[in-house]
């Protein structure tokens, strides 16, 4: 096997891991503050990949408007968060997890209808926006400069939350609640309000990468299964809750995907689950994760 | 909660009556439904089957699982292209449906039962769309997305209301069976597990070992269901592997009461003739099934029957309390 196809195999990974870290972050993210498993979390991103579309429709502008399109799609999304968090979850953090479980579930199920209700069930999808409709070589090999959006949209994306998580006041809060949730309550910070912001913010980063992967041609039902199942692989090898377990699950996830695309097309997801298993019974709790309890 | 042992053999003396009219009823059911309502009928009990599966892990070893359907789809699967494709016998299809499902159940619960809780519910989730995708892509064994049709039973079980029958019998062995094992040693040693995992550990006890026994058994369960289901229907498709499917049977007991070993049962019947009844006037079910979740989740904690549960508790605590002033 030559050098140039495995370089573009790994290429094309590298952008597919830089997809799955923007949807898994938020999911992580929400996960490891929260500790509720936002099963919705493809949903958020499948709805904003919808809105971005519409709203590209209805805007008609030929260079800003994907972009445009992103940023009030994902507020949107961020703005359902409010609703979700406030009217559904927030009563439930003192339940049960399958309850909250359910309750995402049901989510899923209630977007689900209003996507296939408002949208229907056809592929819908945005021209690839200005100035990345092109390609770029590389080694003399050509790879669609979107691609690089996508990686630099994904690297923005791990340097800002490093520097939100590791850097900021929020920070050392969100840090401090992800570990010891009453200690910092009766340090007098109000957790409710900080779980509505991380929930927002999640909900947001899921919108926007759903807008983001508008130009790759796949706005449809089903979208949203598709990627949190690849994200569950992601967080469960990485370890659930852990940015930097996200980002080198998500590594891990898109180059095995994109090798074994290569080798056996309806396997690459199977492959996925095999080094899942591999990870879980060297260890259970993913590589930077921590035992439960 | 502590009972004595003359009220607890009461109250299964109380409850052997309630089932033997329920039994009664349901032989002559046939008689007094429409062909529609029956075939409603066959579906509630089958999917009471494959619930009853599920709450083995989710109600008495404490694990919710998210990849029921995937076994549930495998029995289904089995049995209509044993049938369909090596022209097998029907018996023999339906006992390779539950061995198939029992297997897979093994491999995927050899993973499984190293997770609890969350991790658990997402990994057996994982591993539920990974046989999914499986089916849906591997197009010319399985046909992918058409599906298979056309799957017969014999002759004699033709007719609606033979296979009621049929079903019917199934159901109750299975039910009988799956109580057996909730009574037995066995079952108690799983329900320890859920209550304190690590003082039934140091009382000598492979918890890896019984969580895996479990996890085949509910397998196996759910494959069977799966198995007589096909034959009725007369075809399969992929989406009773898909986790909309495992999110069924969750629903169910947490509708019933996962709590008490006929709930699923009442949560699925509830569940399937409503789902008909909706089906009449629109077709935005999982909606309808999104926003019942919600209503249950809310206002229903503990489910139906845990819910009368706790009121006739509460009744007996006021009569003690009268009895003893």
């Amino acid at each position: 096997m030559s050098f140039d196809v495995l370089f573009s195999q790994f290429m094309s990974g590298i952008a597919r891991a830089a997809l799955l870290f923007l949807v898994a972050s938020g999911l992580s993210l929400t996960f490891g503050v929260l500790r509720v498993l936002n099963f919705a979390h493809g949903s958020l991103y499948m709805l904003g990949a919808f809105l971005s579309y519409s709203i590209w429709k209805f805007l008609l502008m030929p260079v800003l408007g994907f972009y445009l399109a992103a940023v009030i799609a994902a507020l949107i999304m961020g703005g359902l968060g409010i609703i979700i968090e406030f009217i559904l979850l927030r009563r439930l953090y003192s339940r049960g997890w399958p309850e909250q479980l359910l309750a995402t579930y049901a989510i899923i199920l209630i977007i689900t209808d209003l996507v296939k209700w408002a949208w229907g069930g056809e592929f819908l999808s945005i021209s690839r926006p200005k100035p990345f409709t092109g390609a770029v070589f590389l080694f003399g090999f050509p790879f669609p400069s979107y691609n690089f959006f996508v990686i630099g949209l994904g690297i923005a994306l791990v340097i800002f939350l490093w520097w939100l998580v590791y850097r900021t006041r929020f920070g050392d809060i969100i840090r401090a609640a992800a570990s010891d949730r009453e200690m910092v309550s009766a340090l007098g910070i109000p957790i409710p309000w900080l779980f509505t912001w991380i929930f927002v913010l999640g909900a947001f980063i899921a919108g926007l990468s759903g807008a983001v992967t508008a130009p790759f041609g796949s706005v449809a039902l089903g979208m949203d299964m598709e990627i949190i199942i690849e994200c569950f692989a992601v967080v469960v090898i990485g370890g659930m809750g852990s940015l930097p377990g996200t980002l080198l699950g998500s590594f891990i996830v898109g180059e095995v995907y994109a090798f074994g695309i290569m080798l056996k097309p309806e396997l690459a997801i199977a492959f996925i689950f095999m080094v899942m298993a591999v990870v879980l019974i060297i260890r259970p709790w993913g590589i930077f994760g921590r035992p439960e309890r | 909660m502590v009972i004595n042992q003359t009220e607890q053999k009461e109250s299964m003396v109380k409850k052997g009556w309630w089932l033997i009219l329920l039994i009664i009823i349901f032989i002559f059911a046939p008689a007094f439904l429409s062909e529609f309502y029956l075939t409603v009928l066959c579906e509630a009990l089958v999917m009471s089957l494959f619930a009853l599966s599920f709450n083995l892990l989710f109600g008495y070893m404490g694990q919710l699982s998210f990849g029921q359907a995937a076994f549930y789809g495998l029995g289904g699967y089995t049995v209509a292209m044993l049938i369909m494709k090596a022209h097998f016998n029907f018996w023999l299809s339906i006992i390779a449906g539950v061995l198939v499902a029992g297997i897979i159940g093994l491999i995927v619960g050899f993973f499984c039962v190293r997770l609890r809780g969350i991790y658990f519910a997402v990994l057996t989730l994982a591993f539920g769309q990974l046989i999914f995708s499986v089916v849906f892509k591997w197009h010319n064994f399985t046909g992918g997305d058409d599906g298979i049709q056309g799957v017969f039973p014999p002759e004699f079980l033709k007719s609606p209301i033979a296979y009621y029958y049929f079903i019917l019998i199934v159901f109750l062995l299975s039910a009988f069976v799956l109580w057996k094992i909730i009574h037995s040693p066995f079952g108690q040693t799983i329900i320890s597990m859920r209550e304190n995992s690590e003082r039934t550990e140091f009382l000598g006890i492979n918890i890896a070992k019984y969580q895996l026994i479990t996890f085949v058994i509910a397998a196996a369960f759910a494959g069977l269901a799966g198995a007589i289901w096909v034959p009725f229907y007369r075809s399969v498709a992929p989406s009773y592997l898909t986790w909309i499917k495992s999110g069924e049977p969750v629903m169910a007991a947490i509708l019933g009461g996962p709590s008490l070993f006929y709930g699923p049962v009442l949560g699925m019947f509830i569940m399937t003739f409503f789902h008909s009844w909706v089906l009449g006037f629109t077709i935005y079910w999982p909606v309808v099934m999104g926003a019942l979740i919600l209503v249950v989740i809310f206002f229903l904690p503990g489910g139906i029957l845990g819910f009368i549960q706790e009121k006739v508790n509460q009744r007996r605590e006021r009569l003690n309390q009268l009895v003893e002033k």
